[in-house]
């Protein structure tokens, strides 16, 4: 071990010292060039402190010899050749050793990586350079190869008898003298020439039956018309000739039109209820967004992100699949139907909110039956899935709301009253002119709807608008438009003391085609109605104290037909709530139209947030106002009660038993008008008051802080003396303060603020600090600062380019002196020979005439 | 067309009248006949005209002034007999004038007093008799009629207050005035309406003189200065005297709450003995609604200034915020002074809460423009006292089976409010206002560094809301896709179900 160690380092100290060999080795002093320093610093590094010149001149010289040179040397030259057989330069190798060594090479070749594992075929067999693959295609047609089998004669091929006689000399019988002997130099040109022609034959005949079956084909499809024609030329003389047919004069003139484009196929009355059922839903869907208006954003919370999530939005369904098990009693995890049945009983027992007419029509269908138990689920589990309870409620209280409208308004009433109208409707239809001209002004509208019923009211505008629809000329939508302002004063200037229930009953009649109006020119229904708000609450501020007149009401449920009130913010909706809230707060209620008039509103209210669920302090003020006002007071009691209410009012309280049992309960049209408060008014007042608190109740459940909103209501609900009071309201007093008592309590859970997140630290820039370096440099922008930058590398590269083109001139110089020179020296020992020679021919020459003349 | 045309007629010819009046005595006979239309009771505005035209030039050209040498007996020249027969006339004139305060309708009632003010300053600029040792002389006596016919028992004289007060724009007015109303002060007790004209008076009368001294008896510039000395402390023992006077008169709640006012806005810098004050007011924080917010307003200040010490005050102030204040003037006010008494931070938290919880329970009843101040307000009070986070964020979460906060109990300390939590915000934020539900909904957010500075919406009513309502008109118009079946709708009807339409 210590040996291998030893070695290993001894190997490693040797390596080191050749290495520092070489370097003492190269470094000559005397090729050491010192640059003197001006002021020394201590500590600092220079480059340029010292340099060998002759050293790296040397290196610059050996590297342009390498490239420059070669590049002169090959000046003028197109190409040149490289000898790149193997072994040819190697002057050690033996011929026998190259071919070898070749052979080998090809091998080696031959079993590259690719085919290391190519069993079957190592070499490509060929036929004629063909791969036999390419052969066996048998592309073309006119292949000549079954010719060949069929007649020899035809192929380019010598004959038998004159290969055997040219090859096998023929025997002597069939050698006769005639012909005399030929040389074999003659027998082997005639050979090939016979060849060659004989394949030139071949060819010609080849070419022309090509040219004849190509020149048939032409020629037999110009024939063909003419066959066919020959056979029916006569017929077809006589039926032309004979008169045009009328059948065939439409059949041609039919063929001749339009033809109708293909379009979509018509969609069947199931798709067209699909597609209307997916708008309304996406319209809802739109709807429940505004109502959350901008509360829900911030409030959102971050669903978990696992920590690889990419970002893309891909996500495993969040909902848990639940897999099938069975307890310890044998019924499964997952909950039947039937059981599902049996939770929402149980709920709704729990809550006891909902009127008892709910309890007759209990959830069959199954929507219901899922949302019961969501519903479940989530009083359960609370804060689990708060999003996904929201959604659901939404949904909830439209049920909610279908079934208590079912509810209210016994269905046979409905049936009657809508085939009393389908008569009168059906009687107006027929009565009235088909078409009608849009009004051209307002006492226009006036004129044609003057001493008409509310059912032909309807008819007129109903056919009003048909035949004016906007799809029918361009100016009809703004003439609408128009109409839709008309319409709004004439609800305006209905003369409600004379008879209010016709007026009522006009504005129902009115109330769609104002509808479908607003549809068509959205913009103009919304500033239009928007205007009549702002002006009806500008006549309101006059007397702050005083309810306006009733048209304001019917104008408010005109409103909430028309938009949808459940917005977090809508322009129309928003400001008409403002006003009623006004009116609630400050109006007095001495008659018994004021009272009726503030409960129209705060149901108004009721209808506004059925959807949304929301809040407002005036409108449940006013209900307890209502209740405070039916508890009888003696004058030393004094019951608080908030402003707009008077602690001694005690206008809807009952002094004796209620005697008559009437059929209808709820308010009329009349009592906005009447000033005298009868008994029978304030029993339907109290009793309708009790129904909307409770619709109230069941809409503010969730609301943290029920219980105090409730207070006031439930103190005064306790002082009403109930015993005035017939069976039915007794019953419904009760029930609603039981209820009132269930909502309100329940546990309150702390407020919490929201966890935040813990937040990254935040990255910071590494701080770098220039290091000062004597120089002044510009404060420029960072785009200049670059530019300025690069600007001084081309500039140093420049020069440095120029530099080394310099030299490089300056070294092809040397080499073009040299040569010359060297040519030069050439030339001279040339010349030097030449006359070298010829002074030794002279020589000679003399030393000839000197023997001449001597001799 | 007679009807239009008579009055300017008359005037006319009553002008005419007293111009030639005024140009020779052979036309004394017509001030007679003036003054006997002025008596019938037609005309008058243009009689009291008239006769301020004719006295005022007869005052500028000194036609009634005698001159009294001492020890000289009075010569019984035709002159001197016209003199003072004048002289008569006119002092006639003037309690005529004023007795026009009285029954006239209040148009006249205002042209009287201005006609009787401009003949006392024309006086006082040109008086009747030589006073050596006073110059700057003011008739006295005619200024205390005036001043009876303005502190009138019978009849409430605001629009001759007004009319007067355009008087003090000269500092010898107010001085003149401090100095007869002691003189006319009921000892006893007065009827209400004399002290309702009595209060809005002295809620005009300035206690300090004008920053441009100007008054009324100066012909020139120059005598200003040397004739007439405005005395402060002179005034101020007035100002006592006539307040002491006042604290014996039994007061009527109207007139309580006016004296209050006057004295917070008026009086109590300038008392002599303002502790004084202190059983007076905190008599007057037990009688409830806006009286005893004033009382409150006086208590901080003596608290502030006087150095009073009222460990109560802030039970009285968790006491004022009931149900009704919303429905109060006075409730700005009250906001206001409340935010004054909770700013410091160094009060107990379990106090604060108190309020906060307090205020947020009312927020639940309160009309919408009052939400959005208490909201702000429970904000601050949080931001301030750092411990009534809890209130927002409980440590442990639990749940409670009801708000431990006892809204019944009087005293804040003891209503545990610390250990409650702000549901009422919380049910708030689905008020059906946006504005509303928007500003209950800082509770969701970590509060900011800055307090809300609410004194701008203070006086904000819900017709303010309304009007930014309809001003954010957004461009986006949406409107309901259920067609009405008549007049129900297809869903959230409720109408129908209450009214038989």
């Amino acid at each position: 071990m210590a040996k291998a160690k030893n070695k290993k380092k001894k190997l490693a100290e040797h390596i080191s010292n050749k290495k520092k060999l070489q370097k003492t080795k190269s470094l000559n002093p005397f090729e050491i060039h010192i640059n003197k320093q001006k002021m020394k610093v201590l500590g600092q590094k220079l480059k340029h402190d010292r340099g060998l010149p002759g050293v790296s001149r040397a290196k610059a010289i050996n590297k342009r010899k390498g490239t420059l040179l070669q590049e002169f040397k090959l000046m003028n030259k197109s190409n040149k050749f490289l000898d790149k057989r193997i072994g040819e330069k190697n002057s050690g190798f033996t011929e026998d050793d190259r071919a070898m060594a070749r052979y080998a090479a090809v091998r080696i070749k031959a079993h590259k990586k690719a085919s290391i594992f190519n069993l079957a075929n190592d070499e490509v067999l060929t036929h004629k350079g063909q791969t036999l693959n390419e052969i066996e295609k048998f592309d073309d047609p006119k292949s000549d190869d079954d010719d060949d089998s069929l007649n020899e004669g035809n192929t380019g091929k010598l004959e038998s008898d004159f290969v055997g006689d040219a090859h096998f000399g023929g025997g002597v019988l069939t050698n006769t003298g005639s012909e005399g002997f030929k040389s074999h130099k003659d027998l082997i040109n005639q050979l090939i020439a016979e060849s060659k022609k004989r394949k030139a034959e071949k060819q010609k005949n080849k070419e022309q039956t090509l040219e004849l079956t190509e020149k048939l084909d032409e020629e037999w499809k110009d024939l063909i018309p003419l066959v066919n024609r020959s056979v029916k030329t006569a017929e077809d003389r006589v039926q032309e000739v004979s008169e045009v047919d009328d059948y065939d004069k439409v059949m041609r003139e039919l063929r001749f039109e339009a033809r109708g484009q293909p379009t979509d196929r018509l969609k069947s009355e199931d798709e067209i209820a699909k597609e209307e059922k997916e708008k309304l839903e996406k319209l809802e869907r739109e709807r429940l967004s505004r109502m959350k208006g901008v509360f829900n954003d911030s409030i959102k919370t971050v669903p978990h992100r696992s920590a690889d999530d990419l970002d893309d939005d891909f996500a495993y369904d969040s909902e848990p699949e639940v897999t099938l098990a069975y307890n310890e009693k044998g019924e499964s995890n997952i909950v039947s139907d039937k059981s599902r049945q049996v939770d929402v009983e149980e709920v709704q027992d729990f809550n006891n909110v909902e009127e008892d007419n709910d309890e007759s029509e209990d959830c069959d269908t199954a929507s219901e039956d899922d949302l019961s138990d969501l519903k479940h689920e989530s009083s359960s589990d609370d804060e689990g899935n708060d999003t996904n309870v929201v959604e659901v409620e939404g949904d909830e209280m439209e049920e909610e709301g279908n079934d208590e409208e079912l509810n209210g308004i016994s269905k046979n009433d409905i049936k009657t009253d809508l085939l009393q109208r389908k008569k009168v409707m059906e009687k107006a239809r027929q009565e009235l002119p088909y078409t009608f001209e849009l009004p051209e002004s307002y006492s226009d509208l006036q004129e044609v709807l003057k001493n008409r019923s509310p059912e032909y009211h309807s008819v007129i505008l109903e056919r009003m608008i048909k035949c004016n629809h906007p799809s029918l000329a361009e100016s009809n939508k703004e003439k609408l438009g128009l109409l839709f302002v008309y319409l709004l004063q004439y609800i305006d200037d209905l003369n409600f003391d004379d008879d209010i229930n016709s007026c009522f009953k006009t504005f129902a009649c009115l109330l769609p085609h104002i509808f479908d109006l607003a549809q068509m020119n959205q913009a103009n229904a919304q500033k239009s109605i928007l205007e009549v708000v702002k002006e009806k609450q500008k006549d309101y501020r006059k007397n702050k104290r005083r309810y306006p007149g009733p048209s304001v009401l019917l104008f408010f449920k005109l409103i909430s037909c028309v938009f949808p009130t459940s917005d977090f913010r809508h322009p129309v909706v928003t400001p008409s709530i403002v006003f009623i809230d006004q009116m609630l707060f400050k109006c007095k209620l001495n008659t018994r139209k004021d009272i009726a008039y503030g409960f129209f509103l705060v149901n108004l209210i009721l209808e506004y947030t059925s959807l949304s669920k929301r809040y407002l302090p005036s409108a449940i003020n006013f209900l307890a106002g209502l209740l405070h006002m039916a508890i009888p007071k003696n004058t030393v009691q004094r019951i608080r009660v908030l402003p707009p209410f008077k602690s001694t009012s005690n206008s809807l309280a009952l002094y004796r038993k209620e005697s008559t049992l009437k059929m209808s309960l709820k308010l009329e049209p009349t009592d906005l008008i009447e000033t005298e408060i009868t008994d029978d008014f304030k029993v339907r007042v109290l009793y309708n008051a009790l129904k909307i608190i409770s619709e109230f109740n069941y809409n503010f459940k969730e609301f943290a802080s029920n219980r105090e909103i409730f207070a006031l209501i439930v103190k005064y609900l306790e002082l009403i003396p109930i015993d005035h009071y017939n069976d039915n309201m007794q019953e419904e007093m009760k029930n609603l303060l039981s209820s009132l008592k269930a909502t309100t309590e329940k546990k309150l859970f702390y407020l919490m603020a929201e966890v935040k997140r813990p937040k990254a630290l935040r990255l910071y820039e590494p701080n770098i600090q220039k290091v000062y370096d004597f120089k002044k440099h510009k404060v420029l922008s960072k785009e200049k600062a670059e530019r300025a930058k690069l600007l001084h590398k081309i500039k140093m590269e420049k020069k440095g380019a120029l530099r080394e083109i310099r030299r490089d001139n300056s070294f092809l110089g040397r080499v073009k002196i040299k040569e010359r020179i060297q040519s030069d020296k050439q030339r001279q020992e040339k010349v030097k020979r030449i006359f070298a020679e010829a002074n030794v021919q002279q020589s000679e020459l003399n030393a000839m005439d000197r023997k001449n003349k001597r001799k | 067309m007679s009807n239009s045309e008579k009055p300017t007629k008359i005037s006319k010819i009553l002008r005419t009248k007293a111009q030639e009046f005024l140009s020779s005595h052979k036309y004394a006979d017509n001030l007679v006949d003036i003054i006997k239309h002025f008596e019938s009771g037609a005309d008058l505005s243009a009689c009291l005209l008239s006769l301020e035209l004719i006295f005022t030039n007869l005052l500028k050209e000194r036609h009634m002034f005698i001159q009294i040498i001492p020890l000289k007996p009075m010569e019984a020249t035709p002159e001197l007999q016209y003199k003072e027969w004048l002289r008569n006339i006119y002092t006639e004139c003037f309690n005529k004038i004023l007795n026009c305060c009285e029954s006239a309708p209040a148009k006249i009632q205002v042209q009287a007093i201005s006609t009787a003010m401009n003949l006392i300053s024309f006086e006082a600029k040109y008086p009747l008799e030589n006073k050596l040792n006073f110059k700057g002389y003011l008739p006295l006596g005619k200024l205390k009629a005036a001043l009876m016919k303005i502190l009138s028992i019978k009849h409430n004289t605001s629009h001759l207050t007004q009319k007067y007060e355009e008087y003090f724009v000269y500092d010898d007015v107010i001085f003149f005035t401090w100095k007869i109303l002691p003189l006319l002060t009921a000892k006893s007790n007065p009827t209400e309406l004399y002290i309702i004209n009595y209060l809005q008076l002295m809620e005009k009368l300035p206690v300090k003189k004008n920053t441009q001294s100007k008054i009324v008896c100066c012909v020139d510039e120059e005598s200003t200065k040397t004739n007439f000395h405005f005395d402060q402390i002179k005034v101020k023992r007035y100002l006592n005297k006539v307040w002491n006077c006042m604290m014996l008169w039994q007061h009527t709640p109207v007139t309580h709450k006016q004296l209050l006012i006057v004295l917070l806005e008026q009086v109590l810098p300038h008392l002599d003995k303002p502790l004084l004050m202190t059983d007076f007011l905190m008599d007057s924080l037990d009688v409830g609604g806006p009286i005893s917010l004033l009382a409150l307003q006086g208590m901080f200040t003596m608290i502030q200034v006087h150095n009073l010490e009222y460990p109560k005050i802030f039970a009285k102030l968790y006491s004022m915020f009931e149900p009704e204040i919303f429905h109060t003037k006075f409730k700005a006010r009250l906001f206001y002074l409340s935010d004054l008494f909770l700013s410091s931070t160094h009060l107990p938290g379990s106090l604060v809460a108190a309020f906060a919880k307090r205020l947020a329970r009312l927020a639940l009843i309160a009309p919408s423009e009052d939400i959005i101040i208490i909201c702000m307000f429970i904000g601050n009070l949080i931001l301030r006292h750092s411990g009534l986070k809890c209130l927002l964020n409980h440590p442990t979460g639990a749940s409670a089976s009801a708000d431990p906060y006892i809204m019944d109990e009087s005293d804040p300390l003891k209503s545990n409010a610390i250990n409650s939590s702000l549901w009422e915000i919380q049910t708030l934020q689905n008020h059906v206002l946006p504005s509303v539900a928007t500003a209950a909904r800082f509770i969701n957010s970590p509060l900011p560094s800055v307090e809300w500075d609410f004194t701008k919406i203070l006086d904000n009513t819900s017709d303010d809301i309304f009007d930014k309502e309809i001003k954010k008109n957004s461009k986006l118009i949406v409107l309901a896709f259920d067609r009405p079946n008549g007049l129900a709708l297809n869903r959230g009807e409720k109408i129908s179900l209450h009214w038989n339409i």
